[in-house]
C-alpha cells in the first residue's frame, strides 16, 4: 500500500449556519486502497470534525452509507477510491431533504416502504414446523430478498425526483418480494396499493435503479413482472 | 404517512396495457409500411401513376387509417404518461389532458382528410 494525494469536494450543509448547501474542498493524503468511507473518516478524524455522514457496518450490509460519488450512487464503505482517480466529488443522495452534510431525511423512504406492508401476511394457519418452499418457488422471488434498503435506487430514479408521492423502486421491489412469495397471502392487498398513479405505473423502465443498486438486483426486471401481475389481477 | 404516498383513485394499468398493445400493432404496421413502400414498387423510380394506384387500392386507406389511429394513441398516451410525472395539480392535469385531446382530434381530422384526398385523387 502506498499513500496518494487526492482532492475531495464535498457538498456541505450545516443547518445552524448555512442558508443553502455549498461545496468545500479537502486536499488529503490516504492509502491508495482506501474506500470512500476511509476518505470520509480521514477528513472527519483529522481535518474537520463537523463533517456529518452515516456509517455503521463497513461491510455493505447495513445500507447506511449510500451517497453520490462523482455522479453515481454508491455505498461509501464498499467503493474503492481508485475507481474515481484522484478527484472525488461527494454529495448526499438526490431527491431527499438534506439534514446535515451527507445525511438525508430517510423518513419518507421508510414510510413508503411501510405502506406496502413489508411483512408476511397470512390467511392460513401457521404450519407445525417451518413453511416448506420449493427451489422453484424460491426462484420466483430470487434476488429481490437481497435489498438492504440503502435508498440508492430510489434516489437514482428520475420518476422520484419530481414526484415525492411516487412509491419508488425500493418499496415496489419489496412489494414484488412478498407478492411473489409462495408463503404470503397478502398479494391482493399489495397489488391494490401498487396499482396506483403514484405506484408501479410511474416506473418507466429507465434502469437507473438497477445501475445504482449496490447488490446488483435486477430491480427494473422485477418491477416489470409486478406490472404484468397487476394487470393480470385487475382484468 | 399520507404525505409520503398520496394514494389516488386513478390507476395507470389500462394506459400501460394499451401502450404495449399499440406498440405491437405499430411494429406490425411498420412492417407492412416498409413492404408496400420499398419492396412492392417495381423499377428504379416510382411514378405518379404508381403512387396513385397504390393510394387508391382498397387496402391502402385502411392501412393508413390504422397507422394514424395507433400512432396518435401511442404518441399522445406516451406524452401524457411523462406529463403525469411532473403534474400533480388537478387544474394543470386538466389543462394538459385537454390540450393533448385537442391535438389528437385535430391531427386525426387532418390525417383522415389526407387519406380521403389521396383515395379520391384523379389521375393526370
Amino acid at each position: 500500500m502506498a499513500k496518494i494525494d487526492i482532492n475531495v469536494k464535498i457538498l456541505r450543509y450545516q443547518p445552524a449556519k448555512d442558508e443553502k448547501p455549498h461545496w468545500q474542498d479537502f486536499a488529503i493524503s490516504v492509502e491508495d486502497e482506501s474506500t470512500v468511507l476511509d476518505v470520509l473518516n480521514e477528513i472527519h478524524w483529522q481535518h474537520d470534525g463537523t463533517l456529518a455522514y452515516r456509517r455503521s457496518c463497513r461491510s455493505s450490509i447495513c445500507g447506511s452509507c449510500a451517497m453520490k460519488v462523482n455522479g453515481r450512487n454508491v455505498l461509501a464503505c464498499e467503493t474503492p477510491i481508485h475507481r474515481f482517480g484522484t478527484k472525488l466529488k461527494i454529495e448526499p443522495l438526490s431527491g431527499f431533504e438534506i439534514l446535515k452534510d451527507l445525511v438525508v431525511d430517510l423518513e419518507p423512504f421508510f414510510a413508503k416502504l411501510k405502506r406496502i406492508r413489508p411483512y408476511l401476511i397470512l390467511d392460513k394457519p401457521l404450519p407445525d414446523k417451518e413453511f416448506v418452499q420449493s427451489p422453484q418457488q424460491l426462484e420466483q422471488i430470487g434476488e429481490s430478498t437481497l435489498c438492504i434498503l440503502c435508498a440508492a435506487c430510489s434516489a437514482a430514479c428520475p420518476s422520484s425526483w419530481p414526484n415525492s408521492d411516487y412509491l419508488g423502486p425500493a418499496a415496489l421491489l419489496k412489494a414484488y418480494r412478498f407478492v411473489f412469495d409462495s408463503r404470503d397471502d397478502g398479494a391482493d392487498q399489495r397489488l391494490e396499493i401498487v396499482n396506483d398513479k403514484n405506484g408501479v405505473w410511474r416506473c418507466h423502465t429507465i434502469f437507473n435503479c438497477m445501475e445504482a443498486c449496490p447488490k446488483k438486483i435486477k430491480i427494473t426486471e422485477y418491477l416489470s413482472r409486478l406490472k404484468v401481475k397487476v394487470v393480470e389481477n385487475s382484468l | 404517512m399520507d404525505k409520503n404516498f398520496k394514494q389516488t383513485s386513478r390507476s395507470g394499468s389500462l394506459g400501460w396495457l394499451l401502450q404495449r398493445i399499440s406498440a405491437v400493432i405499430l411494429f406490425i404496421l411498420l412492417l407492412f409500411h416498409f413492404i408496400t413502400y420499398h419492396f412492392l414498387t417495381t423499377g428504379r423510380s416510382v411514378s405518379y401513376q404508381q403512387v396513385l394506384e397504390r393510394a387508391q387500392s382498397w387496402w391502402f386507406p385502411l392501412l393508413q387509417f390504422a397507422f394514424l389511429i395507433t400512432a396518435l394513441y401511442h404518441g399522445l398516451n406516451g406524452v401524457w404518461s411523462v406529463l403525469e410525472d411532473y403534474t400533480s395539480s388537478k387544474t394543470w392535469r386538466l389543462v394538459w389532458y385537454s390540450l393533448l385531446l385537442t391535438v389528437g382530434v385535430v391531427l386525426l381530422f387532418v390525417g383522415t382528410l389526407t387519406i380521403i384526398k389521396l383515395y379520391t385523387l384523379k389521375a393526370v
